[in-house]
């Protein structure tokens, strides 16, 4: 990297916030998804809005790609420097600016961990909805990112519907401040379309985030099945029955042996086939209905047996081992690929058997724990990326899996964002056109494509509209 | 050199890139940056092991950054072992040299020549004392520059009298339900010997006879953490050894007491530690079994000789009063329910939570000597929560953190005194118990 662009940047952001050394780029190289790494030829790591800004415009002058990073906990390499260039990272901006409680909203920097947000407003006995597995480490940045999901997002909506406002500095070092908390969007929804952009359109450093009031009464509930069909049925027919519940977790048992020997350990049943983590919030009335509702469609199902959480320490025990699931799959083997689909509800024993048939016919190891409420499926296959015929049968297995789940009506991503991991599938799910309309949204924001390159949008794609074809407009699928 | 003396790669390959663990290290919240924490750190063992990287200079400051307080370790869903990748990761540093010459003689003066000697201990204090009593520690920087500057802020050397060994036998007061063996340990005796003291009185009162071997001094952890495992593996050995021959009144050997966390959790470790010597193995292991923490085994006595030990003065302890976790008793020995409950049972305490309690203060052995800057800078976030807390009090369990806080304490002005937990029972002792000199 030019000698004087280093130092221009350096003086911006300060010796502590300048990357340079091949040592300390290295982590750099790729974030949750692990077998393709690249490492950056420099990291950033601005404090404020204002460093940002300067960097982006020097940045900019010199043609450089830029990563933006928040936590690196992404699972689809949506992080990885495919191309080099420079990773600006938020790990400094971490800030609580402004909590509203009246007009229950709160301001924060990007790089604040989702956790430490709800932290800051739980006095006020509010808290920031969205709950992605990684709360304790991801940042509310890349939460914006990826439109992350989360157990409690079946109730609540996933990230796009908590985000009221943004200061995002674009491609070219320009202030974009939509920070003011916007409950309507008047004009074009422009926060609406830069969450879930993947860092695609620029880097937000302010997130306005919707807070929602703490719930009255909160009952969690444990079920234990003999069979993963059993769990996936009641789970189907609860829906069906159009009730209620703020959060439906199944967890297998591979997963729940390997939470039950971490030290998230939550007295899971060992010898259970499957486990479902039921959750009802509301009114004491509300919740005592629905919760008898579920449990005689459990009953249905042949529950083995159903465990309450006593007091917010049980609560926190169930949930923590549901949230340490993905982590705890390190005992299994050095590596995992975690698929993200999503499926329609009334297929959930179906494509979770077949998702199995497709890892077990290439001797891949599967556990499964996931959404089920929102059909939103992890299949996890476990893997050591050493071994390159593995990795193969894995990435071959996922996108088995992918497209089954597309044929039958489901989608991609349900949380984790395309990345560079199901870049190539997004074929599957959009016609030429509206692939050809996302890359012009994308143009609008990044003319020279230098933000995050090479994710979301599959080379083809990509390739074919850097000589512009003529672009009639057709009916788009999505 | 060859990457196997520096990274055990089986270790490397539990990590799963999760990243649950970057929130609660205390470098990557001083400094953002993914190689100071613990997931970028095992990113880059795993790197050196297959042959991706040098271990070289850059490398060896990564490794040495880490404070090695291993709350990633109460985070890893996946069960890493940090502290003991740490350790084995420097020794293979130490060993393949890189360190200049002034910082190889200052290790060995310090690990090889100044711990292991109580008399030389003793000493040092001594001069220390007398330096601190003219002004004449002052005069350090000017003489010896930068590698001076730590000189001044040294913690201050108690008088003579504190100075003291425990004595061999302490008797229990009434009659005695057991027998425990207490280390002395090596700066201990020397900053912090009411500690020690106020340790042997609260098992007496609790009803145990006290034994304490004074052939028994450092048990190794620093040089451990630091790299010098042959070091720590000679002062284990001797440790274990010393306290051997001491039995239980049934017979059985008796249980170690250990009031300084760094220590208990080294020392619970020593089967590890020996696993290769064949002659020791067994012996580190029966003894790593016997150690326990002070507040671990104090917690475990019957409750009518702990009321009848703690029934005594409430109002020794301005309240409310915080306790902090040391790293290695939450962290290291999993041991975090026990300190609460025993001052729960001081008569009219008043006892808050301090916010994230389990987090490090930045003493980290001797990482506030070696890196003050850093250890400063994670020190002040713990200062704010302490003021937050508003606590006049705070109680811990070893002696570098309890240093740390002081100096911090009186830095930011606060108005908090801070004790060991043994010196905050010892003051709630009931009347008829002997009382402090």
């Amino acid at each position: 990297m030019d000698a004087a662009l280093l130092a221009a940047l350096g003086a911006i952001v300060g010796d502590d916030g300048l990357i340079g050394d091949a040592v300390r780029r290295k982590p750099y190289e790729c974030d949750g998804l692990t077998f393709h790494k690249r490492a950056p030829d420099l990291v950033l790591l601005p404090e404020n809005t204002e460093q940002t800004v300067h960097c982006m415009r020097l940045l900019c002058e010199a043609g450089v790609p830029v990563v933006p990073r928040g936590a690196g906990t992404g699972l689809a390499g949506g992080a990885t420097p495919l191309e080099g260039g420079v990773v600006v990272g938020t790990a400094r901006m971490r800030r609580v600016l402004e909590v509203d409680v009246v007009d229950r909203f709160a301001r924060v920097e990007a790089g604040l961990v989702n956790l430490d947000l709800s932290r800051a407003c739980a006095t006020h006995g509010l808290f920031y909805a969205p709950d992605p597995s990684s709360q304790m480490a991801c940042t509310i940045g890349g939460n914006v990112a990826n439109n992350s999901g989360g157990p409690h997002c079946f109730k609540y909506g996933a990230t796009t519907r908590h985000i009221l406002g943004l200061k995002i500095v674009t491609p070219e070092g320009e202030v974009l401040d939509l920070s003011e908390p916007e409950v309507d969007p008047t004009g074009y929804d422009l926060v609406g379309l830069f969450v879930g952009s993947e860092g695609m359109f620029g880097l937000a450093t302010e997130i306005t985030t919707r807070l929602v009031p703490l719930p009255e009464v909160t009952e969690t509930l444990l079920a234990v099945f003999p069979s993963l069909e059993a769990c996936c049925d009641s789970v189907t027919e609860i829906i069906a029955a159009r009730l209620e519940p703020s959060a439906i977790e199944i967890l297998d048992r591979m997963t729940i042996q390997a939470v039950e020997a971490s030290v998230y350990a939550a007295g899971y049943p060992e010898q259970a086939e499957a486990v479902l983590l039921l959750e009802s919030e509301g009114s004491a009335a509300e919740v005592g209905e629905n919760v008898a509702d579920m449990r005689a469609i459990l009953v249905r199902h042949g529950v083995l047996e159903e465990r309450r959480a006593r007091d917010e320490h049980e609560r926190a025990r169930l949930w923590a081992g549901r949230k340490g699931a993905f982590g705890a799959m390190g005992r299994i083997a050095p590596d995992l690929y975690v698929a993200d689909v999503v499926v329609p509800r009334t297929k959930l024993r179906e494509l979770v058997l077949a998702s199995t048939r497709i890892a077990h016919a290439r001797g891949l190891t599967i556990s499964n724990v996931f959404h089920a409420g929102d059909g939103n499926l992890h299949p996890n296959i476990s893997y050591d990326r050493r071994d390159a015929d593995e990795v193969e049968r894995v990435l071959d297995a996922g996108r088995e899996i992918m497209k089954l789940c597309v044929a039958a009506g489901g989608s991609l991503s349900g949380e984790h964002g395309i990345g560079l991991e199901k870049r190539e599938e997004m074929e599957l799910v959009f016609d030429p056109p509206s692939l050809e309309r996302m890359l012009r949204v994308r143009s609008a924001w990044d003319r020279d494509g230098r933000m995050n390159p090479g994710k979301l949008i599959p080379v083809r794609v990509c390739m074919e509209l850097r000589t512009p074809p003529p672009a009639p407009i057709s009916k788009a699928r999505g | 050199m060859d990457p196997a003396t520096i990274v055990e790669t089986a270790s490397t390959l539990d990590c799963i890139h999760c990243g649950l663990c970057l929130r609660t290290c205390p470098t990557y919240r001083l400094t953002g940056i993914e190689s100071a924490g613990p997931r970028g750190r095992i990113h880059l063992m795993r790197a050196v092991a297959e042959g991706e990287l040098d271990a070289g200079a850059d490398f060896a400051e990564e490794m040495n950054a880490c404070l090695l307080c291993r709350h990633c370790e109460s985070v890893c869903p996946s069960g890493i072992r940090m502290g003991a990748m740490m350790e084995f990761t420097r020794g293979g540093l130490e060993a393949g040299g890189g360190r200049p010459w002034w910082s190889r003689l200052a290790r060995w003066a310090g690990f090889r020549v100044l711990l292991p000697s109580r008399r030389l201990l003793g000493l040092v204090a001594a001069l220390l004392r007398l330096a601190q009593k003219t002004g004449a520690v002052r005069l350090a920087p000017l003489l010896l520059g930068r590698r001076g500057a730590a000189a001044p802020s040294l913690p201050a050397v108690p008088p003579a009298s504190e100075r003291v060994p425990l004595p061999a036998r302490t008797a229990a007061v009434g009659e005695p339900r057991g027998r425990v063996s207490v280390l002395h340990g090596c700066v201990m005796p020397v900053l912090f010997g009411r500690v020690n003291r106020s340790t042997v009185r609260v098992l007496a009162a609790a009803g145990l006879e006290v034994r304490s071997p004074t052939r028994a001094g450092c048990c190794g952890s620093l040089h451990a953490h630091n790299g010098d495992l042959a070091a720590a593996r000679a002062l284990a050995r001797k440790t274990i050894a010393a306290h051997e021959g001491i039995t239980d009144l049934s017979g059985a050997m008796a249980p170690i007491v250990v009031n300084s966390a760094g220590c208990g959790s080294h020392m619970k470790e020593y089967g590890e530690l020996l696993s290769d010597d064949a002659e020791w193995h067994e012996r580190a292991r029966s003894f790593a079994a016997r150690v326990v923490d002070f507040s671990e085994h104090l917690a475990a006595c019957p409750d009518e000789f702990l009321d009848a030990a703690l029934a005594g003065r409430s109002a020794a302890l301005a309240g409310p009063v915080v306790w902090d976790d040391p790293c290695h008793l939450c962290h290291g020995q999993g041991v975090r329910a026990q300190p609460r409950s025993l001052l729960d049972r001081i008569a009219g305490i008043e006892r808050v939570e301090l916010a994230e309690s389990e987090s490090c203060c930045g003493s980290a052995g001797i990482y506030s000597l070696l890196r003050p800057e850093a250890s400063a800078a994670i020190l002040d976030e713990r200062l704010s929560a302490l003021a937050a807390s508003g606590a006049r009090t705070l109680v811990t369990a070893n002696p570098g953190c309890q240093l740390q806080w002081q100096t911090g304490v009186r830095r930011a002005g606060l108005d908090v005194e801070v004790l060991h937990l043994a010196e905050a029972l010892d003051r709630a002792l009931a009347d008829g118990t002997p009382s402090a000199p």
